[in-house]
């Protein structure tokens, strides 16, 4: 389980995370929504100790990120919105970086590299720099490298952008597969009608606080999720 | 023309936050004392070395000679330092894509480009061009306006030649190598080829002072012939003439302004063929590569990839080593002919003893060799890559120095064992060199880390600009100055005259508690600082 505890981050006197609290359980999809600027992102670096945050908690299967940065970071695996890989390396040296820093065996890696790459149709490319790719296939293999060591939690900062359709489609099922594990997945998004289909919970923030959060079903009623979110929007 | 302000400012900006505090807090102008203090170092310098040659040449009237002299030995030194930054500045930059999809002229974009390389180049000259006017001023027989314009209108036109000279070599390298597959290293090779003309040339320089006092006046005439500004600034000192001068501003605009427009026609051929990628054949999943290995060989692997792939960073941080390895070599081969101008320099101790030799070329091949000081902000945004993985800063850190060390040791062990061969150096001293050869370089490794720490660039727009224009790389090469110089005087002037195992002794153990507080500071300090980082 993943607890965000009255989490705030300051920039300067702005609070960009004010004051945030919400519960993600196993085996969610957890849907994280708010328009540019409302602080997804600079929660979710927080989630995975990338930023430092003023007040608050963060709580990885009862552990603080903040008193146990290594033994939190080692159940996750992050996505980040712009992928950000060691350009200069092959592919495959890039995963096989990531999996180090995991400790994955040698034989772990070799059967989800194997699965991942051929999933997201990379097999033949992995050989080439990283450099040479589409910003598609560099998310390919950001995914890759963070699927490869079997994290308990996913956590991923607009995952689809640059994806093609069928990549989205796999990358959907995949995350299916993931919580029939009891696996979290947590991701930020601005694509509702999949998170509205996709996700079990859904948190809404808007300039740094959290507006709502709860069950899909809660959160939406009778309504679409879009519907919802800017009704929320709309409100002061 | 207020577009080209807004672009010049756009592209300025990011790289002049050295001089930039953003708040008038006291972190700021303590994060601006430290370059400026160095800075200020660096140009009493040169201040000081200016008034030895004044002192020599002042009896015999001929000081615009020093003057003859310091343009044209700036100039060199701004190609030579202009070629190596000219490739990446001017190529393969962020925001190509940005600035070629504005509606701008494309000579616009390339100005631009040129006149960021100008703006440094004219710090750089300015750190010898302003210590040399001051000096002149004690030296000079009389002083008027004329002077202070004349010197005014130098040190803003003075790099415009060599920018221009740069610019051209730049260009044929980057064209040469980007018609190879290997790109990088092409350049790399081409680049190491280039320097170490320059140094074989610099071996025959050794009577270089003795040699311009002899020949003061004909030295003068013959810069003045290869080098105009050089002889036009002394002829204007010494007698001005308004139309000399406005000559000499058109030559340099006009030259700059031709620059441009020639750039201009081939510069983004140049520039997509660099962008070009190639892809390796098409690879069966069975055939790749996947094996484990530990955290720290881990990342030591993905910094060495790093460095062997930055054609700028492997010049810049094997400056020292080659000199090094060069030095190695000449002194092996030439010890026993050694000319007077080592002699006026070094006591008879130090020539007399292949071993305190040896530990003098160990500091400068280590504090000229600063790799780290770029290591933080060649990750750019790759840093979160670093922060969520689950592994402790200090590992990071620490893998950092041990890829320095995998470098540097080798070479400076090739160096050692060069001289070990030719002299005849105790089993004692040899055992303490080899040990030095890892600890001295080891002190300059963390100073780096640490400095880039303190002043990481995590935004910048292409590798030239972290490893030749970061306040961190200023003040790592300056303070590597600063840290040579003490270490040579405390073995000439303070342990000279003890017992050589005594002197390599002392220095080891001194090192070994430099390294130890070192050690401390950046597995507790920096640790700190790397975590605070964002962008």
């Amino acid at each position: 389980m993943i607890e965000i505890k009255n989490v705030t981050k300051k920039y300067g006197d702005k609070k960009a995370v004010d004051n945030v609290s919400f519960k993600v359980n196993d085996g969610d999809i957890f849907a994280f929504i708010g328009h540019n600027g409302a602080g997804k992102t600079t929660l979710i670096k927080a989630m995975v100790g990338i930023h430092d945050f003023d007040e608050g908690d963060i709580l990885i299967d009862g552990m603080s990120i903040k008193d146990n940065p290594v033994e939190c970071k080692r159940l996750m695996a992050y996505v980040p919105d712009n992928p950000e890989t060691y350009e200069h390396m092959k592919a495959i040296d890039y995963i096989n970086f990531i999996c180090d820093m995991y400790d994955v065996d040698t034989g772990t890696r070799e059967k989800n590299i194997k699965k991942y790459a051929k999933l997201f149709e990379m097999e033949d490319k992995l050989n080439d720099t990283i450099d040479s790719y589409s910003h598609g296939m560099k998310q390919k293999i950001v995914l890759i490298s963070a699927l490869a060591h079997n994290p308990k939690y996913l956590i991923m900062d607009e995952p689809f952008v640059g994806l093609d359709p069928k990549a989205v489609f796999d990358m959907k099922e995949i995350l299916n597969e993931m919580v029939k594990d009891k696996k979290v997945v947590f991701y930020s998004t601005h694509i509702l009608d999949v998170a509205e289909k996709l996700c079990s919970r859904v948190a809404i923030i808007k300039e740094g606080k959290l507006i709502k959060s709860g069950s899909m079903k809660e959160i939406k009623g009778d309504k679409s999720l879009e519907k919802v979110f800017m009704e929320l929007e709309e409100t002061k | 023309m207020r577009k080209l302000y807004s672009l010049i400012r756009a592209c300025m900006t990011s790289d002049m936050n050295l001089f930039k505090i953003k708040q008038k807090n006291a972190t700021g102008i303590k994060k601006l004392f430290l370059p400026l203090f160095l800075s200020l170092a660096f140009m009493f310098a040169i201040w000081s070395n200016a008034h030895l040659i004044f002192e020599q040449l002042a009896p015999m009237h001929l000081q615009y000679v020093v003057l003859s002299l310091f343009v044209f030995g700036t100039s060199i030194m701004t190609i030579v330092e202009g070629v190596y930054k000219s490739g990446s500045l001017l190529f393969n930059c962020k925001d190509d894509q940005l600035l070629l999809s504005l509606p701008i002229k494309r000579s616009t974009v390339v100005f631009v480009r040129i006149f960021k390389f100008y703006v440094f180049e004219l710090l750089f000259n300015s750190l010898f061009m302003i210590p040399l006017i001051l000096a002149y001023l004690r030296w000079a027989e009389s002083i008027n306006w004329t002077f202070f314009l004349t010197s005014f209108v130098m040190i803003l036109l003075l790099p415009i030649i060599p920018i221009v000279i740069s610019c051209i070599i730049g260009a044929i390298i980057s064209s040469l190598s980007s018609r190879f597959k290997f790109k990088n290293f092409v350049q790399t090779v081409i680049a190491i080829i280039l320097l170490l003309a320059v140094l074989y040339i610099s071996f025959f320089m050794d009577t270089f002072y003795e040699y311009v006092v002899k020949h003061a006046t004909s030295i003068n005439d013959m810069l003045t012939k290869i080098y105009y500004p050089a002889g036009a600034y002394a002829n204007l000192v010494t007698n001005f003439n308004a139309k000399d001068l406005l000559i000499f501003i058109l030559i340099n605009i006009g030259l700059f302004v031709l620059m441009v427009l020639i750039l201009s026609k081939f510069y983004f051929r140049i520039n997509s063929r660099i962008k070009s990628v190639t892809t390796s054949k098409k690879t069966k999943i069975t055939d790749l590569k996947i094996k484990s290995s530990s955290v720290t060989k881990s990342l030591i692997k993905k910094e060495l990839n790093m460095f062997f792939k930055i054609p700028v960073f492997i010049i810049n941080a094997g400056f020292g080593l080659v000199i090094f390895l060069a030095g190695c070599i000449y002194l092996a081969i030439k010890y026993d002919s050694m000319t007077s101008f080592y002699i006026d320099f070094l006591p008879e101790q130090v020539l007399n003893n292949p071993a305190l030799l040896i530990l003098l070329l160990m500091f400068f091949a280590s504090f000229m060799t600063s790799i780290t000081n770029s290591l933080i902000s060649l990750e750019g945004r790759n840093i979160n890559i670093l922060k969520s993985l689950p592994i402790k800063t200090k590992t990071v850190l620490m893998s950092k120095i041990y890829a320095c060390l995998v470098i540097t040791t080798p070479m400076i062990l090739l160096g050692d064992i060069i001289l070990f061969i030719r002299f005849k150096v105790s089993f004692i001293s040899i055992i303490l060199l080899v040990l030095l050869s890892v600890l001295i370089p080891l002190v300059s490794h963390f100073v780096g880390l640490i400095i880039n720490l303190k002043f990481p660039n995590l935004t910048a727009e292409n590798p030239t600009e972290v490893v030749k224009q970061s306040p961190s790389s200023l003040i790592s090469v300056l303070l590597g100055m600063l840290l040579l110089l003490l270490n040579i005087m405390l073995i000439i002037k303070v342990l000279i005259n003890i017992n050589l195992t005594l002197i390599l002794v002392i220095v080891t153990l001194m090192y070994i508690v430099i390294d130890l507080i070192l050690y401390l500071y950046l597995n507790n300090k920096s640790v700190k600082d790397f975590n605070k980082l964002s962008v």
